[in-house]
């Protein structure tokens, strides 16, 4: 393992449902200590590539590296170093948030003691403080707060988080930007999807664009703009030319 | 409107089947071949019995008993495997301009998917009315088949009311373990008059006020035979007509309320955890013995499961409808010296250990959903996470045998402690067995369930159908040493053959829990979406 390899070096990655390519030939290398944006339209591969660099899907070819290691050979040490927030929920309903943050945090490894003593802090830090509430009574934003936390308790070098501020207000999701930005100064590395490209815009020092399970750009902030474009025209123009809009007779 | 609700339901179940594959539907196919032809089996039986006019006799006293029976059946049945069949998921429903006549169709019509194989049973013995010219022959055509629609619709739409009204009493805690418990007594009531000689001895008197034409067995057999002789059925026609149109007034009022009910309201005041410092310590208890992560797996598994409804009730079934269920049998066989009044606690173990199957070892990521891919996430083996939820299982499979015995004790049913240590190793063994398989099926055949549905979720799933086609067969070591003792009259061979199940069953459930890593390795992808597979606008329960 060195230190010096990339956080995620992705090669020729392919994934197959049937005869339909769902990601078709990725190669994605991105750098340790980076914000890496991954942006694409719905069903373009994003989700797909998220949860084949966390083993949740086995790809079809191709091959992955994350922290210098390579993916299903260590999966186990890799998952040890990476934090989740997936898009769809891996909370457990009938925990209370306490409970949940402290079980994650074991299987993490972490002390009992230490997971616990954690967990009250990520729920002071995350104002999720009603302790004797279920997580099946909690709303969406209350949800991916505390996904948000249990990513955070093992002190992870990498994150890898799908649309990590859907459904947060604003408040939660200004507290959990400060959070990722303090992560990436004190050198994690984060990969996130998000379809605000507002916040991508602010946050993330490099992105690529995915469509059709290729990538079709990738580039720093910089580079992607060109000095007059905002992210959005990139994207809209990249992924959104040729597509018309037509009227809807009946809607008028 | 009731087409396209169909439609989409279709579609959902026709995913449901791709991702499956087609061994799932070979095996779906085969249970179901098993299942309706064991029913066309007795079918084919009240044909060839209904059709005999010398036995028109017998068929006028028997046949309003057999009709109360397919009544007792339909509406009970659903209670004793927990399985409430399909329903109308009214949240997703409500937000559409749907009226609500058509809804309430659509939900008397699901009600078939509950009891399919009886009116399987009732075309049989129609069949054979209508044969059978000790009953008119030819005139009877009209007659027949239009007293077997409307008891049917008879048994639909009190079945519909009642499973609309006992969904809203379950949902409510405190209540719903009582409900549920009343409901299971009064259906298994009957049988226990009957094997315990107090209903025996009045059998011959119910009999006739059970065949009263005032009762809608009864009125559906005197319409079929066109009784009274000599002049149209009229009355009989109109009594049943009149309970049909009762039924349809129940099932519509009681869906009406469930229409109005709010689910969410009633569970919100029950649902958080409170500070139980006993309970707590309860909780904390494996991690004396076991190391992390299986201590906080299985920790996780014991507040999940005892804060789930669904689990709860099929807990409080093992050790009350259990009891009850073999009961009479124990009574009975006090006199004649039966292998299960001599072995009752070990019986009703082995019971709820089935039981237990659907919500614990039988489909052991199922009520986790979606979050079980922090199982695949999290730097754990599988094989870790499938042992912790083996062991939280078998923690509640010994609680539950403790309170077999308790209530056996609290009943005075005379059983000693030798009988108690007895059954707790005999349901140990078993439990081997059927660890072994549902390691297998929980990951060959996962099925999303929900928690607040307390009859819901997978348990009618192929996981279920596994298990009950391999029960028998991993209960047969344990069986084996019973017929050794009978035969041999030996302590000491029972107990050789049952150390022999156990050194067998540790090397299957060790084999099992291999095959079961490598399916949950290569299948991954495939678990993961058929746990976060939502539903369409029905439940299959």
């Amino acid at each position: 393992m060195s230190d010096s390899a990339p956080a995620i070096a992705v090669h020729n990655r392919r994934k197959l449902y049937g005869d339909k390519a769902a990601v078709d030939g990725v190669d994605l290398v991105v750098p340790r200590g980076c914000f890496f944006g991954f942006l694409g339209p719905n069903g373009a591969g994003k989700s797909t590539t998220i949860r084949m660099l966390t083993g949740l899907i086995p790809p079809t070819s191709g091959t992955i590296e994350l922290l210098g290691m390579p993916l299903p050979d260590r999966e186990l040490e890799i998952k040890q170093r990476i934090g989740l927030v997936p898009d769809e929920s891996l909370l457990f309903d009938r925990l209370t948030g306490a409970e949940f943050l402290e079980f994650v945090g074991r299987m993490y490894g972490l002390a009992r003691s230490v997971a616990g003593e954690r967990a009250q802090s990520l729920l002071d830090l995350f104002e999720l403080r009603e302790k004797r509430k279920l997580i099946a009574e909690y709303s969406k934003g209350m949800r991916k707060r505390l996904a948000m936390a249990a990513s955070l308790i093992h002190h992870p070098d990498l994150f890898l988080m799908d649309e990590p501020f859907e459904g947060v207000d604003a408040v939660g999701a200004r507290l959990m930007k400060d959070i990722l930005l303090d992560q990436v100064r004190r050198g994690a590395t984060i990969f996130l999807t998000s379809h605000v490209l507002e916040v991508v815009e602010r946050l993330c020092d490099r992105v690529a664009i995915i469509d059709k399970g290729k990538i079709v750009r990738e580039g720093s902030m910089d580079e992607l703009r060109g000095g007059t474009e905002s992210l959005e025209d990139v994207f809209v123009r990249v992924v959104g030319a040729g597509r018309e809009f037509h009227e809807l007779e009946w809607l008028k | 409107m009731i087409r396209a609700i169909l439609r989409a339901q279709w579609l959902s179940m026709r995913i449901s089947r791709m991702a499956s594959g087609r061994r799932g539907a070979v095996f779906s196919a085969i249970v179901a071949v098993l299942w309706y032809g064991f029913w066309t089996f007795l079918a084919v039986i009240a044909e060839a019995l209904t059709a005999a006019p010398e036995l028109r006799a017998q068929i006028e006293t028997w046949l309003p008993a057999g009709l109360l029976g397919v009544f007792a059946y339909w509406q009970l049945a659903p209670l004793a495997s927990a399985t409430m069949g399909a329903s109308l998921d009214l949240r997703k429903l409500l937000a559409y301009p749907v009226p609500r006549r058509s809804l309430f169709l659509v939900e008397i019509l699901l009600r078939i998917t509950t009891c399919a194989e009886l009116l399987l049973l009732l075309a049989g013995a129609g069949v054979g009315l209508l044969r059978n010219p000790a009953f008119g022959g030819r005139l009877s055509l009209a007659r027949v088949p239009l007293a077997m629609v409307l008891f049917a619709a008879f048994n639909l739409m009190l079945a519909a009311g009642l499973r609309n009204l006992i969904e809203r009493l379950l949902s409510r805690k405190g209540i719903r373990e009582a409900v549920a418990l009343l409901l299971m007594l009064v259906g298994v009531l009957p049988r226990l008059l009957i094997v315990t000689g107090v209903g025996g001895r009045r059998l011959e008197h119910a009999l006739p006020t059970v065949a009263n034409p005032v009762w809608p067995w009864a009125a559906a057999a005197h319409f079929m035979f066109g009784l009274p002789a000599g002049s149209p059925p009229v009355a009989a026609a109109a009594v049943l007509a009149g309970w049909t149109v009762a039924a349809y007034l129940f099932g519509r009022w009681q869906f009406t309320r469930s229409l109005r009910y709010d689910l969410q309201e009633a569970q919100a005041t029950v649902v958080s955890a409170k500070d139980r410092p006993f309970a707590e310590r309860l909780y904390r208890l494996p991690a004396l013995v076991l190391p992390d992560p299986v201590s906080a797996m299985v920790e996780k598994e014991l507040r999940s499961l005892v804060r789930t409804p669904r689990f709860r009730l099929v807990f409080v079934m093992g050790f009350s409808f259990g009891l009850v269920v073999w009961l009479p049998m124990m009574l009975r066989g006090r006199v004649t010296h039966s292998a299960v009044s001599g072995n009752f606690l070990a019986v009703v173990s082995l019971y709820a250990l089935f039981l237990l199957a659907q919500v614990t070892y039988g489909n052991a990521f199922g009520f986790d959903r979606s979050a079980a891919q922090l199982y695949f996430s999290a730097p754990v083996a599988i094989s870790r996470a499938l042992a912790a939820k083996n062991i939280a299982a078998a923690i509640f499979i010994f609680l539950e045998i403790a309170a077999v015995a308790a209530a056996c004790t609290l009943l005075r049913l005379g059983i000693s402690a030798g009988k108690i240590g007895e059954a707790f190793l005999v349901t140990a063994i078993a439990a081997l067995y059927l660890l072994a398989i549902g390691n297998l099926s929980s990951v060959n055949y996962p099925r999303p369930m929900t928690a607040q549905r307390v009859s819901g979720g997978g348990g009618a799933g192929r996981a279920q159908g596994v298990l009950f086609l391999l029960y028998p067969v991993a209960l047969l070591p344990v069986f084996l040493a019973y017929l050794a003792r009978y035969a041999f009259d030996n302590q000491i061979v029972f107990y050789a053959i049952l150390a022999f199940a156990a050194a067998l069953g540790v090397a299957i459930y060790w084999m099992a829990m291999e095959s079961a890593v490598s399916a949950a390795h290569n299948r991954r992808e495939t678990i993961l979406a058929e746990l976060s597979r939502g539903e369409g606008p029905m439940v299959a329960e």
